[in-house]
Order: C-alpha cells, then structure tokens, then sequence
C-alpha cells in the first residue's frame, strides 16, 4: 500500500498487527478440539509471517544493548590517556579547545585517572583494573572509542543514544527493529527492557517509546522480580482451567455474529490465544532458577553485588535464546545509583563496575559458548562519556565530544578498536563517530538499511538515523 | 495600526488572500520567489464553489439527503459503486452516542430510539447529544491529539503542570459552548493579548486559553545554561503546532533547511518564530498573600527537616541508607500541594530576543534575523515582515490564520471532524496537506465544507449535525462485494459504513459505565490514578504520582485522569493513546497480544467485570437468561443471538458470572463501533 498515507488500516495491516507483537501463528491445540479448528486455520491462513525478511541478509538476528546510564567514563574504563595522567592538576592546554559542560565552570583544570591500564588477550587490548572481567572478553569485542553525539545534558543525550534525537516523541531502536523485522517469538514480546530496579533513568519513558509507530512495536518493559510482565498472571482465585473456558466462550460469542472472512476481528480473537498462551509458556522463561550453579556463577548470581544484574543479564540470554528481537538492559537508576560520577569518579565507578563487570563478561561468555554470539549483537554503552577535567577536585562532568561504546558480536570483529580520541579524552579525532553511525551499524548488522527503514510521518520520511549515517566498516 | 497589516496587493493571481496584508513596509531582500508549479499545489488554492451533483434517477434521489451524499454518491457511481442499505436504529444510536459522546447508549435509550414513531427521531437524537455535556469532553480528546496537551514537561525532571487542566476545561467548554471555530484559534493564539490589562472572569478565560503555548514539552537542565540554545528550543515547541494544527503544513520540516517537499523556506520557518519572539511563559498567581505566606511556611519547615535527613544519608547502598530514602518519601508526601496558577504567556518586549535563521537548526550558528511573517508562498513574492515593535504579533498571526478567504484553515479543520466520524479524513492525512500527504479523496466536497464551515461563522455543531443527517453517515458496515474488494477495499470512497475500534478512552469509559460505575464529574483538577509500584518505579520522582485520597474518582472519565509524559498509564496506552509528545494526526488502531493480556488479567477489567456482575445480579435478579439480555443490551446496545444466547446460558449454568462479564469485555460487538 501508499506507504505515505496510511489512510485506512487493510486486512495485511490488521493481520500483521495481531502476530507481530508476540511472535509468529500460535493455535492453542486445545480449540482444535473444540470444533473451533477451522476458523483457526482461516485465520492461520491469512497470517503472513511474522518476522519479516531483512533488506539483505543479516548477520545478527537479535540485540542486547547494555545500557550504562549517567555516562561512564572512557578514561576509566577503555581509553587511556598518559598524557591526561602527566598533566594531572594543570589547566587544560588551549590546544585542544573548549567543549561546552553542564556543570563545570571558569577555568577547568585536568585530573589524571587513578585506574591502571593493561593489554589484554591476544588482541593486546587495553582495559583499566575497573573491569577485570571484561577484560577476559576483549578479543570478542571491538571498542570505538571515537563516539560522539550532540548533548550534554542526560535527558536529551538518552534520548538520542536511543532514539537518534534529542527531544522525545521518536520511536527507539527497539520499536525501529520491530517495525523492520517482526518478531521470531511464539510467546515472548519481541521487544524487551529490563531497566534497572532502582528507579528509571532520567530520560523516562519516552526513550524505549515506539512513538508514532503503531503500538504493536512497544517496548515491554519488564517489571522487577518474579513476574516481569504486566497482567501475564490471572487475577487471583481465577484458574487457568476456568479462563480457557472463558476464552472458549469469547470465542462462540464472536463466531455467533462474525461473519466468514472477517479478518480483523478473527485477527483480535487470535491475540487472546496468543495471550493466552504467553501467561502458560513465558513464565518458565523468565524463571531463572533452574539454570545450573555454574552458569548462575558465571553471571554472578548469589553475590549481593552482582546478583540483581547478572540476573537480568541471564534473563537476556533466555530472551534472545528464544528469538527475542531487542533487550536493553540497564545498569544505573535516578540520582547517586547511576555512572554519573560528578562528586567522586573512583568511588561512582567502583560501585557500578562492580555490579555490572561479572555479569556482563559473562554474558558474553555465556552468548559464545552457546553459538548465541554470532547471531546476536551486544553493544555496550552511556550516553556520554566523562569530562578529562576536574568537576569538584574528584568528580568528572559530561563529555559528549569523544567517548567509548563497544559491540560484541552479531557479524562485528573482536578484539579492534577503532577511532581515537585526542592526547586528554577531550574530542573524537581519528575516525570520528556520531552516534548515528553506531545506529547506522546496529540496524546494518540486523540486515537493515537506513534509509529504507523510514516511516512517514507529519511530512517526513523519519528514520532512526535523521541524518544519513555510517557503517563503522572498520569492525566489521 | 501602521507596520502591521492594510491591504494585501495580489501577485499571483492563483492567491485569494485579498483581506490580508503583509503589504506594508520595506521589502525583504533577497527577493523569495516561488515558481507557479510551486504555488500551484492544490491545498495552496482558494477554495472552489462546487456545484452540487444532481442525478436523474429516482434511486438516486431518494438516497441524497443533502449535498455531503451527493458529492459521495457522485464518486461512487463514477467508481462503479454503490452504497450500503442504511443500517438500523440500533446500530446508529451506538453509533452516534460513540461518535458525538464517547460513551454507550443505555438500554432504554435505545429502546426509545428504535420505539419513536416520530420521522424527525434521528435528527432529535442529534441534537440532544450535541447538546450533551459529554459532546464537549469528547471533542475535546481529539483537539487534546492535535496540540499534544499533557500535564507535565516530559524530559527528565517532567515536572507536574498542575494548573494545566484551566486549558483542558476551556477546551471542553468551548466545544461544549458551539464556540465559533475563528474566535476558537484566536483565543489560544492570542488570548493573552486580547485580554486587556483589567483581571476578569472574561479575561482570565483569555489567558488561560493561550495557555495553549505552553503545552509543548519543556526542557530544564541543573547546571550550566545555554540561554541561546533554550530559548529556541521553546520557539520550536511553539512554532511547529501552528502548522500541524491549523495549518495542515509541515513547517517544522523547514528548521534546518529548506523544506524538502513543500514550497516552505527555511527562512519562512524563522518568521513563524519571531512571531513569538516577544512571548515569555508566565504564570498567573491566583492566591492571594496570606495564602502565600501560610504556603512557605508549611513548605519551608518540610523542606528543612528533608534537607538534614539528606545530609545524613550515608554513601554506600546498605540498609541505613534505604532506611532514610524512605523517610524523605514519606517526608515529601507532606509538602503542599502547590498553590494554584493560571499558566499562560504574555508578551515582553524587555525581553525580546530577535530571531535569527539558524544554520541547520544550530542556535549557535546564527544567520540573518528575520522578523514575523506568515509562509512567503501564500502571500505575494516579496510580502514584507511585520515590524518587531508591533505590540500583539500573535493577534496579526491569528487574524490572518482566521480569514475567511485563508484557504488552508478550514479545509483543515473540517477535515478533522469529518475524520472524527469516518475514522479517515477527506485528506487521510491531517496534519500535512503538503505534497507528501495525501491528495482529497472527494476534493470537491472538502470545498463544498469548507465553505460551508467559514459561511456559517465558523460553527463546529453545523458540520457534526450536516454529517451525521446524511446518508453517508448512515450506511451500515457490510462486507465487501467483489467490486468493490476489487476497485476500492479500503473505503476511500465511502461504500460502506468504516466500523472503527474504540479509541483507549472510549474502551475504559465504556467498561466502567457498562458496570455501572462511571463518575461522569465534570471538570476540575486532574485526577492521579493508583498504579502498581513497579511502574512508578518508571517515574522520575515517584512522590509527584500523589494519589487521589478519593476512590470516588478513579472511575471518572478518561480525559479527567492526570495526563503524565513519563508515565502512561498502560491500560490507555496499549489501545494507541498518542504520546503527547508530537502533535497526532491520527491515532493508530492496532491489534496485538498486550491488550489481550490486560483485557483478560489487568486490574480495571478484574474489577469492572465483578461490578458488572453485581450489576446484572440487582437489575435482572436470578433469571440467567435475563442476566444475559440485559448484559448484551449494556454492551453492545442489542439483544442477544439466539446463538449467543444459547452459548452465554450454557457457560453460565457451570461457570461464574464474572467469567461472563469479563467474556463480555473482550468480545468485539463490544470493541468496535459498526
């Protein structure tokens, strides 16, 4: 159809809708034999697939974006600076120019990093004493550390790390996804955040928000503890005996009044069999606990530091091993629980990467081990990174001019960086990369264009990227 | 008035702005040119005077009604059409009270539809429910899509917008009140402007109908302020919604560039700004000193006692600290509410910040100033800038906006109500009649409306009841015969009835008046629904969600409930509630497995189905056949199928009441408007 109008919703769109959400055909067996077979099969008949083919092949089929927020610092984590470390305490050098700050004013002075840095693996890449876990990874990761992007504050730098703009209102790359590739989930939402249990991040909402999208593509963000999703369990004294019969009855109702080849209520009659069949299947995925000791180990799970995110890290495992599109699973919350170290840059990021470090190195191990790591691309990142100068004497304010995100994964080489930063952390110069190359380059490796992606809306053709972006050809 | 505006000389003779002037004052240079292919865009036209089709034919006679059926039935037979037989009494009052209320029809008020004798009863029941206090909230809804009305900032703080509901209630009442469509726009436009400087009731209502450019999100950062940067990310909020809205032009496309599609200019979009660029955001006290001073006492003695528990909060994670946090939400549950305000902007011209064309949108990278003008192709090649000094700048943006012979505002806006009973526009796209959006599907006719609209000053009702009297309106939904799968299986050209789903409102309005329990209260402040910790845990600053102390009004209608950027509530936002945070043109209406999931397990359908099952228990007693009719009457406004019947009364001999209840909410004779 005129993909510019949209003007009424055709039997495809209906269609479409109705399995998208939740994965591909689900006929619950049992109004098989209830007589109800052949309306099923009507409709089974008309339903396209639900995971749509890529413009060309793909070499990821799912994503986990490791969400750090606050910004954490490239200097402390994978960008190393000496130069930074030698002019500890002195004015920073005109030379390298002046990036605008949120909080830091008159004349900045550096800070050197107290982390130690060391060359790991075979790929001799380096990474500071912050991340020892990571640091066993690094020749499945390939590190820019050239990113740049166009805000200083967290709400509109969030929005852009996920959205590509700088205002609300834009659907994320979760909902892009969805929107360019369906769902391969027979009863698990395709598009999953499990935010950090302590709060949401500043941005809000908005950030995994399908927007203007239809609201097939929203993100189901997962709520903390054993049941993550919203109303997958029956209101209590309710048996699941009773609501199948319930169901059933729904059923006989529309039948009584549907007239044959009505597509779309038979469309809406199929999501509460796909409901229905979620509240009976996803809970299993989501119970964790019957992974063996080992693998709970592996995630840091039973350590009060590290359980609550190597919990949600083998959770993302779960979800993508059954054909989950998207998870963005955060690490940080509002005020003092995020990467955002402006009063203490050792004490903030002791604490964060200590929580985070083991279960995402282990994740990685855990993707690969499994031959989950080929089809699956993890990106890791903040919204910022972290100012070379002092903010208070130990604090660092944000830096949105050169920072570090890394991908694992997913078609993307191990074991490379590309880009640099200048001599202090301050700017991108070698290889520079917006954050719209690394949106370009997500979407490339799920086998997406760009500019194919768009949606048309208000006039404009929207597309994540806005501007044309890059394939960062250099990790792949 | 020198400098703003006189008389309008005409260059293009395709231009039919005659009463309006950009006329005055030197001519801006460089010259703007628009080629004639440029001007000749179809929105960009005067409106023509169509003339009505007739026919010979005594069928086809018999079916037109009034003009709006014999422009539709001129297309339809032209596409080799016909329309659908006119669908029955029942069907058209869940119709029309769905459509013009929002809400269902209760059993006797069909039953008395479908028994009245009188021939006028369908144009009766139009009338009343135009003049039903409910029409006004239901209008209202959509208008609320269109301008992106919310009651917090969004963005990180999303700080409440407390007094925002004075808008939602001007807004209402002037729907409710047949306000003329002109002097609708020039209130949110201008209101403050022609307010005077004298505090009365009428003036106030003024104020606080330009509170309309406060609606936009709103950005605020700790720290560091880019004045510059701010400044112009309010303008943006401003400008952008004069085109969506009133315009149906995207000249927000325009802001880092010349529009890629439409003859709009990157420096035309600047103009539009510097309309506002004497316009500061200002918030109207409606308290008096004392109160004031009883405020800061309370709020200043909590606020000391949350600042010494803050300075003692240990800095590790453990308990100690956790014990504290608590203490500060509980501590932070006490402050007083803020005092009441009246949320408006004024002009001050100490404040004025010239506006500038920015290089690609960079408020850092300034280019030539510019000074207020409406988009250079509808005005002659060369039309000159209104002056900065000119003391109501919106008042001259309004008035031309208004003007009779504009000929893109009320093709717009009765487009919009024509959608708002046929689910489609005549022009599928609302918001953008540009070259991208969609071309009319019945040019004519949204001419023949337009006229219509401006001759009968601009009155909103007149269109509802025009459309709703044709025949157009009163087909019935049918399946598609092989024609017309074949020549037109999306309804473009009206061979049926469109059946439509409920929009979120309606879908929560409903459940709770079918249960007997809606509070249709009107008015007032918004009311903060209970929502399960988890999803406060999504808010910024969980102690804004200050619930309601009354339960009475959680069940109040949907368009009462507080409207939060950052936090939806999920029921609302899984049937497609726009986010507010762009304009929408026109909602989604998706099919997917989460509104299955809260359809069958969340908490409002829970509740509401045990309610509707006390409710058919007290008015249909014991009779399980009874309980079944009255629960089809409810809701869906007819009697039950035999087969319905038959399946209801079997289910019901072995299974709970409630069981049928929540059936009832799921099935889609009640989801969808036929």
């Amino acid at each position: 159809m005129d993909l510019h109008s949209k003007p009424t919703r055709n039997r495809r769109e209906f269609i479409t809708d109705a399995f998208n959400g939740f994965g591909s055909v689900a006929l619950a067996a049992m109004f098989a034999k209830e007589g109800l077979a052949e309306e099923r099969a009507r409709a089974a008949a008309a339903n396209p697939l639900a995971a749509r083919k890529p413009h060309f092949p793909a070499k990821a089929k799912s994503v986990i974006v490791l969400f750090m927020a606050g910004g954490p610092s490239h200097l402390e984590t994978f960008d190393p600076k000496p130069l930074l470390n030698k002019l500890d305490g002195q004015p920073m050098p005109e030379s390298f120019g002046r990036v605008p700050r949120q909080f830091i004013k008159g004349e900045p002075r550096l800070m050197g990093t107290k982390r130690t840095f060391k060359q790991h693996g075979k790929s001799g890449l380096w990474v500071s004493d912050l991340l020892p876990h990571t640091a066993t990874c690094v020749d499945d990761l390939a590190v820019i550390r050239s990113t740049k992007s166009d805000a200083v504050v967290h709400s509109a730098a969030q929005y852009q790390f996920f959205t590509g703009r700088i205002i609300p209102g834009f659907p994320s790359m979760g909902a892009w996804a969805m929107y360019g590739l369906g769902s391969e989930s027979e009863s698990l939402p395709g598009y999953v955040v499990i935010p950090d249990p302590f709060g949401t991040i500043e941005a809000g909402q908005p950030v995994y928000s399908n927007a203007f999208l239809p609201s097939v593509y929203q993100a189901n963000i997962f709520r903390a503890g054993r049941k993550p999703v919203l109303n997958l369990d029956l209101p209590q004294g309710v048996s699941e005996a009773q609501r199948a019969r319930t169901l059933k009855l729904v059923h006989e109702l529309d039948a009584a009044g549907v007239k044959a080849g009505d597509e779309e209520f038979s469309a809406r009659l199929n999501t509460y069999d796909l409901a229905f069949k979620m509240q009976t299947e996803a809970p299993a995925v989501f119970d964790i606990s019957g992974e063996p000791k080992h693998v709970q180990d592996l995630y840091g799970m039973g350590d009060p530091v590290t359980d609550d995110f190597g919990r949600r890290c083998l959770l993302a495992r779960r979800l993508v091993e059954k054909g989950v599109r998207f998870v963005v699973l955060v690490s940080g919350g509002p005020a003092v629980s995020q990467w955002d170290a402006h009063d203490d840059i050792e004490e903030n990021h002791l604490r964060m990467a200590a929580k985070t470090d083991k279960p995402i190195a282990g994740l990685v191990k855990d993707l690969k081990q499994r031959g989950l790591l080929d089809s699956t691309l993890v990106v890791w990142g903040g919204e910022f990174g972290r100012t070379p100068e002092a903010q208070g004497g130990k604090g660092r304010d944000h830096n949105n001019t050169g920072y570090t995100v890394w991908m694992a994964g997913g078609g993307v080489k191990g074991g490379v960086t590309a880009g640099a930063t200048d001599e202090i952390g301050l700017n991108a110069v070698e290889e520079p990369h917006h954050l719209r190359d690394i949106h370009t380059t997500v979407l490339h490796q799920l086998g997406l264009e760009q500019n194919a992606l768009s949606y048309l809306h208000q006039g404009r053709k929207e597309r994540l990227t806005e501007v044309q972006g890059d394939v960062i050809q250099s990790i792949l | 008035m020198p400098g703003t505006f006189g008389k309008l000389r005409l260059a293009a003779a395709t231009l039919a702005l005659t009463a309006l002037a950009f006329a005055a004052g030197p001519v801006v240079g460089p010259k703007e040119t628009y080629t004639a292919a440029e001007r000749r865009h179809w929105a960009f036209q005067p409106r023509s005077k169509p003339v009505v089709p007739t026919f010979q034919s005594e069928s086809a006679r018999a079916w037109v009604a009034n003009p709006i059926d014999a422009f539709v039935l001129s297309r339809l037979q032209k596409e080799g059409l016909k329309p659908a037989p006119k669908a029955s009494r029942r069907t058209l009052i869940r119709r029309v009270y769905f459509d013009l209320t929002g809400l269902p029809p209760t059993p006797a008020e069909v039953e008395q539809f479908v028994a009245d004798p009188d021939p006028h009863a369908w144009e009766k029941l139009v009338d009343r429910l135009l003049a039903s206090p409910e029409y006004g909230e239901r209008a209202a809804s959509h208008w609320f899509d269109t301008v992106r009305y919310a009651e917090s900032d969004g963005f990180e703080y999303d700080t409440h917008r407390s007094d925002m509901w004075r808008y939602r209630d001007y807004v209402i009442r002037s729907f409710q009140t047949d306000k003329p469509y002109d002097v609708f726009v020039r209130e949110q436009l201008a209101g403050d402007e022609l307010a005077g400087k004298v505090a009365t009731p009428q003036a106030d209502e003024l104020m606080i109908a330009s509170g309309f450019h406060r609606l936009g999100p709103l950005r605020k950062n700790a720290g560091n302020q880019d004045i510059a940067y701010n400044r112009n990310e309010v303008l943006i909020e401003m400008t952008n919604v004069i085109g969506s809205a009133f315009l149906g032009m995207t000249i927000g496309c325009a802001r880092c560039h010349d529009h890629k599609f439409d003859p709009i200019r990157q420096k035309d979009y600047y103009r539009m700004q510097a309309f506002f660029a004497p316009t500061q955001q200002v918030d109207v006290p409606l308290y008096t000193d004392k109160e004031e001073a009883e405020w800061k006492k309370k709020n200043g003695a909590i606020e000391a006692e949350m600042a010494r528990l803050r300075k003692s909060l240990p800095h590790d994670d453990g308990p100690a600290r956790q014990a504290i946090e608590l203490q500060l939400i509980e501590k932070e549950k006490e402050l007083p509410q803020p005092l009441p305000l009246l949320s408006t902007v004024a002009n001050d011209p100490k404040q004025f910040m010239a506006v500038h064309v920015l290089t690609r949108g960079n408020s850092a990278a300034p280019l030539d100033k510019v000074a207020a003008r409406v988009p250079g192709v509808l005005l002659p090649d060369g039309a000159p800038e209104l002056d900065d000094d000119d003391p109501q700048p919106r008042t001259t943006l309004a008035n031309w906006i208004t003007d009779p012979s504009n000929p893109l505002p009320s093709r717009v806006m009765v487009n919009r109500i024509w959608q708002s009973h046929f689910g489609t526009g005549i022009v599928a796209t609302p918001n953008d009649f540009g070259r991208m959006g969609a071309r009319p599907s019945h040019p004519e006719l949204l001419d023949w409306l337009a006229n219509k609209f401006v001759d009968g000053r601009f009155r909103i009702k007149a269109m509802h009841r025009m459309i709703l009297l044709s025949n157009t309106y009163q087909q019935s939904y049918i399946p598609a015969s092989t024609v017309a799968a074949e020549t037109d299986p999306e309804n473009k050209y009206l061979w049926r009835f469109p059946r439509r789903r409920l929009e979120a409102e309606e879908i929560r309005d409903s459940i709770l008046a079918v249960a007997g329990r809606l509070n249709l209260q009107k008015g007032g402040p918004s009311v903060i629904v209970p929502v399960e910790p988890e999803l406060l845990r999504l808010a910024y600053k969980p102690s804004q969600w200050a619930v309601n102390p009354d339960e009475g009004q959680f069940a109040r209608r949907s368009i009462y409930l507080y409207e939060k950027r950052n936090l939806r509530l999920p029921f609302l936002e899984v049937f497609d509630l726009p986010d507010r945070l762009l304009s929408c043109a026109r909602r989604e209406s998706s099919t997917h497995a989460p509104q299955a999931l809260e359809l069958m397990n969340g908490t409002l359908t829970r509740g509401m189905s045990l309610e509707f099952a006390r409710r058919l228990d007290k008015e249909a007693g014991g009779s399980i056949e009874k309980q079944v009719d009255l629960a089809y009457r409810l809701a869906t406004a007819r009697p039950p199928l035999a087969a319905e019947k038959s399946a209801a009364v079997a289910f019901l001999k072995e299974n709970p009441l409630s069981e049928f209840t929540l059936a009832m909410f799921l099935v889609n004779d009640f989801l969808y408007v036929n």
